[in-house]
Order: C-alpha cells, then sequence, then structure tokens
C-alpha cells in the first residue's frame, strides 16, 4: 500500500464552522473537525442536532456563517461556481428526501449522475447494473422511481451516490426506510466504496451499522460535538492511485 | 463526443416533453416570418418596380410660343443652372404634330381639319436618376414653371404623389411587421423555454447537485431556441415561396405583376432573414436562461 505525506492530510477539514439559519436558528456552533482519506465517520445525534447541515456544508449546499471548510486541501469559500460543480462530480449525496424524479426510471435517475461526466452509454448501464444487483434491485430497473417503496427509492438514492464511485461519499439517514436485510446490503455497499478508496460520512440515528464497527463516531448535539468515539485509526490509502487504476 | 450526444439527447427531449407548446410556438416564429417577409417581397418589388419606372420619368415644359433655335442654348443654361439633366428635347408645334400623328396611327385623319399649330410647343426634361425622388422633381417643376414664356409644367405629379404615398405606407407595414417579428419571436422563445425551465425545475436542480456544468445544463435549452428559430424562419420562407409561386401562377400573363416583374427574394436576403430568426429565437432562449436558471 502507497502511503505519503499527502495522504495523511484530511480529505475534510472543519475549523471553527458555525451555521446561522434566518432568522437566528443556530444550527451549529464552532464545529471543528477532520476527516481523512479513507475514513468512514458516522455522525449521530437526535433530529435537529445539526448532521444534516455539516453534510450540505461539506458539499457546498449551504455555506457557514463563519469559519472555514477545506474539501482536498481546498477552501470552498474561494472556489467558482464552475469549480463547486466540478467538486460535486466527485462526492457523491444521498439525500434524506432522495431528490429523485419520480416519472424517470431507476436507470435514468442513476444514469443523470454519472452523464454529468460524460461517461458512455455503455460504461453507464454496467456501473448501473453492477449497483443494482448489489442492491437487490435489478427487477426494478426500468420501473419510474415514483413507484417504488420508499425502502426502494432509499436504495436508489444510494445507488446514484455510489455511481462515479466518489472520492468522498456523504449519506444522510441511509437506512432511515429499510428492514435489516435491505441495511446489510447498504453497509455492504459503502464497505466495497470504502474499499475502493471513498471517504465516507454517514449521518444515522440507526445505531446498529455502527455500534458493532470500530468507526469513528461523532455525536452532535444542537449543533455541537458532544462526544467522539471510535477505536479505530483511519486506513491510509492512496486515493488517486486507487482511482487512476 | 458524449458532452455533444448529451445535449442532442436533451434538446430532443425537452421538444418532445412539451411537444403542444413547442409546435405553437414553431407555428408563432413561422406565422410571423411569414408575416414580415411577405410584406418584405411587396415593398422590395415596389421598388424595383419604382425604380423602373422612374427611368421614364420625364418633365414636359408647355410653352406659350415657339422658341427661336438661337434662344435653346440660353433656356438649357437656365433649366442647367438648378439642376444637371440627362437631356432636353425641345418639341416644336410642328414637331408635336406629327407626334400625336403617329401616336393616332390610322386614325390621325381626325387631325386633318387642325391644322398644326393647335398644340402648343413644349421642352422636354429627361431628369438624372438622383433627381427622380418625389420631392425634387416638385422642386424642380416649381422653378421651370417661373421661367419666362413657360404655361405649364407637367410630370405626373398625381401618379408619383400617390406612388410615393403608397411605398411609404408599405414602409411602415415592412417595420411594423418587423417589429412585430421581434416582439414575438424573442418573447414567444423566451416564454416557452421559461415553461420547460419551470417543468423541468426539480431535474435542473438535481442536475445542479450533481455537479452539472452551467454549459451542460444551458446549452439544450439555448439550442432548442436556436432549432426554433432555424425551422420557424425556413418553414415562413417556405410558405411565403409557395404563395409567391401561387401568385405567379394565378396573375401571369400581362398585367399588374408582368409590368412591375415580380420576384422573390434574392439568396442573400433569405440568409439574412433565417440568420435574423435564428439570432432573435437564441436571443430569448438566452435571456429566459439568464433570468430564470441559477447556476
Amino acid at each position: 500500500m502507497h502511503t505519503s505525506t499527502a495522504d495523511n492530510k484530511p480529505l475534510i477539514e472543519l475549523v471553527k464552522v458555525s451555521k446561522v439559519y434566518p432568522p437566528d436558528v443556530l444550527a451549529l456552533e464552532d464545529v471543528s473537525l477532520q476527516v481523512l482519506r479513507g475514513e468512514i465517520l458516522f455522525l449521530t445525534g437526535m433530529s435537529g442536532a445539526g448532521k444534516t447541515t455539516l453534510l450540505k456544508l461539506i458539499c457546498s449546499i449551504e455555506t457557514p456563517t463563519k469559519g472555514l471548510i477545506e474539501v482536498a486541501g481546498r477552501d470552498l469559500s474561494k472556489i467558482k461556481p464552475a469549480g463547486i460543480q466540478l467538486m460535486r462530480q466527485k462526492i457523491g449525496v444521498a439525500y434524506q428526501d432522495f431528490k429523485l424524479i419520480n416519472k424517470l426510471t431507476v436507470m435514468q435517475n442513476i444514469a443523470m449522475a454519472m452523464e454529468v461526466t460524460y461517461k458512455s452509454k455503455g460504461e453507464i448501464k454496467k456501473r448501473i447494473m453492477e449497483l443494482l444487483d448489489t442492491l437487490k434491485l435489478t427487477d426494478k430497473v426500468n420501473k419510474p422511481a415514483g413507484e417504488l417503496s420508499r425502502g426502494e427509492q432509499q436504495r436508489v438514492a444510494l445507488a446514484r451516490a455510489a455511481a462515479n464511485s466518489p472520492t468522498l461519499l456523504l449519506a444522510d439517514e441511509p437506512t432511515g426506510n429499510l428492514d435489516p436485510a435491505a441495511t446489510d446490503l447498504v453497509v455492504k455497499l459503502f464497505k466495497q466504496l470504502n474499499e475502493s478508496g471513498s471517504t465516507i460520512v454517514i449521518a444515522t440515528h440507526d445505531e446498529k451499522i455502527y455500534e458493532e464497527t470500530d468507526y469513528r463516531v461523532m455525536d452532535l448535539h444542537y449543533g455541537h460535538i458532544s462526544t467522539h468515539t471510535g477505536k479505530n485509526k483511519p486506513r491510509q490509502i492512496d486515493l488517486f492511485e486507487s482511482h487512476r487504476a | 463526443m458524449q458532452y455533444l450526444a448529451y445535449i442532442l439527447r436533451q434538446t430532443a427531449r425537452n421538444l418532445r416533453l412539451a411537444w403542444g407548446t413547442q409546435l405553437m410556438t414553431l407555428l408563432t416564429v413561422t406565422l410571423s416570418v411569414l408575416i414580415f417577409a411577405f410584406f418584405f417581397l411587396i415593398y422590395t418589388n415596389m421598388m424595383k418596380a419604382g425604380e423602373r419606372l422612374g427611368d421614364d420619368v420625364r418633365i414636359i415644359v408647355y410653352l406659350d410660343d415657339e422658341i427661336v433655335p438661337q434662344m435653346r442654348p440660353q433656356i438649357e443654361r437656365k433649366i442647367r443652372e438648378f439642376s444637371e439633366v440627362e437631356k432636353i428635347v425641345f418639341i416644336s408645334r410642328q414637331n408635336a404634330f406629327e407626334k400625336l400623328g403617329k401616336q393616332l396611327a390610322e386614325e390621325k385623319d381626325v387631325l386633318n381639319d387642325l391644322g398644326p399649330y393647335f398644340l402648343p410647343p413644349s421642352i422636354e426634361i429627361y431628369p438624372l436618376k438622383t433627381l427622380k425622388n418625389l420631392t425634387h422633381i416638385n422642386q424642380f417643376s416649381e422653378y421651370l414653371q417661373t421661367l419666362p414664356g413657360v404655361s405649364k409644367v407637367q410630370y405626373g405629379r398625381e401618379w408619383l404623389k400617390r406612388f410615393g404615398y403608397f411605398t411609404s405606407l408599405l414602409r411602415l407595414v415592412v417595420l411594423l411587421s418587423g417589429g412585430l417579428l421581434i416582439m414575438s419571436m424573442t418573447f414567444i422563445v423566451s416564454y416557452t423555454i421559461r415553461l420547460t425551465v419551470v417543468s423541468r425545475h426539480e431535474e435542473l436542480e438535481i442536475l445542479r447537485l450533481l455537479g452539472a456544468s452551467s454549459a451542460y445544463i444551458r446549452m439544450p435549452l439555448l439550442l432548442e431556441g436556436l432549432l426554433q428559430g432555424l425551422l420557424g424562419s425556413t418553414l415562413g420562407l417556405g410558405a411565403l415561396f409557395i404563395l409567391y409561386q401561387w401568385i405567379c401562377r394565378r396573375f401571369s400573363g400581362p398585367g399588374l405583376l408582368h409590368l412591375f416583374d415580380f420576384t422573390f427574394f434574392a439568396p442573400e436576403i433569405i440568409a439574412a432573414i433565417l440568420f435574423a430568426g435564428i439570432l432573435l429565437c437564441t436571443a430569448g432562449s438566452l435571456f429566459s436562461i439568464r433570468r430564470f436558471i441559477r447556476i
């Protein structure tokens, strides 16, 4: 395994980040955090703790009221809109509300993520079938997303987030609508992605998916980091080498 | 290559999904081009006809008495003092009588009892092309009227006046239909693109979150406007050509059209109308994109 000084640099770094929604709703206050390359981090906390806001800040859907956010060593506040769009192509996000287009089929919904990166039709189809196979959704490939159950829609949203084998995957409550069997499939997908080099940040209520693991768990409480646990030292992976390969 | 394929696929999808609105837009663009091009065609043909008729314009100055040959250079000089002319022809009473006789041909016997002196002598002045403007001819005729020995100046004033009014009116109609063309094309295309943006709002938002570039989102919409312009202008001009051929067939033979030498647009005018159509529709599309898409 190749390691270098660059590998030890965090992929995500937040320094004293605060976010206040108008008029005066404090979502995050002075949050500082580092996520290393190749790490899996669980963000936990009750509803309204600021988990979703934190994920939105990392993928630049929201901007912080105060503080510094760096992704891959770049200050997000200094990246131009075109640069943000390029960055988003390398970040897969599974949204809590899925953000699927109901009239489009499962295939079309997932393909959207790959089309924006100008992948070929053949490559798109192959990758989608692989993902649907992992998530046991192969038989739904041509079904409109609106006709799927919530659990199935959640898995489609995850498949779309994973489609480009992203450098960073952000998942917001990825198992909220899933039964134990489907949860296992999703966890399996996360492990596959992580092994191939993706850094993963998961915001969840679901203790089952992290209680048996050694991954770092960060608990948010009313916009502050209250506890930070985890025995696991983040693995050092040459992310770009694995992606180049 | 993948980019181009996507743009074309997405444009086709936009057109297919809102085909009813697209068809109405296409129809409006086609009709606007047809109306404008129709009046413009009439106008250009009238202008050409005007130029042709202008070649035959002459001013006839009727005199009280015959001019002796020695006086002619002096009169010529006085005429040319006001404006250079193409030609000046002096017609004596005798010449006028012979001319009339030729015009009457077989019926010239009616002149037998009248004798050659009942017609006044005259001067025929052929103005230069630069003077064939109605206002100038008017001023010129007023000047000629002031010359000594002149009884009357004739140049088809009423006819020229009416022709001038008609071409002015036609020019106004062309300008108005041109305004209509600009407004309808930019507004209707802009409105259609706005509808596309609204109907695809959710999809465009997701594309933005997935990292689609500005060009990736905007190009299909821009192409949509461009295609509306190209198709609408082509159909409008095609419809006008069919109408033109029908008019030519319907009014063929000796008549008004024969006199006017009714012709269709030159290739460069066709290209200019097509280009203007494309430009206006693309501008309409661009307006909506800039206004309603924020990426």
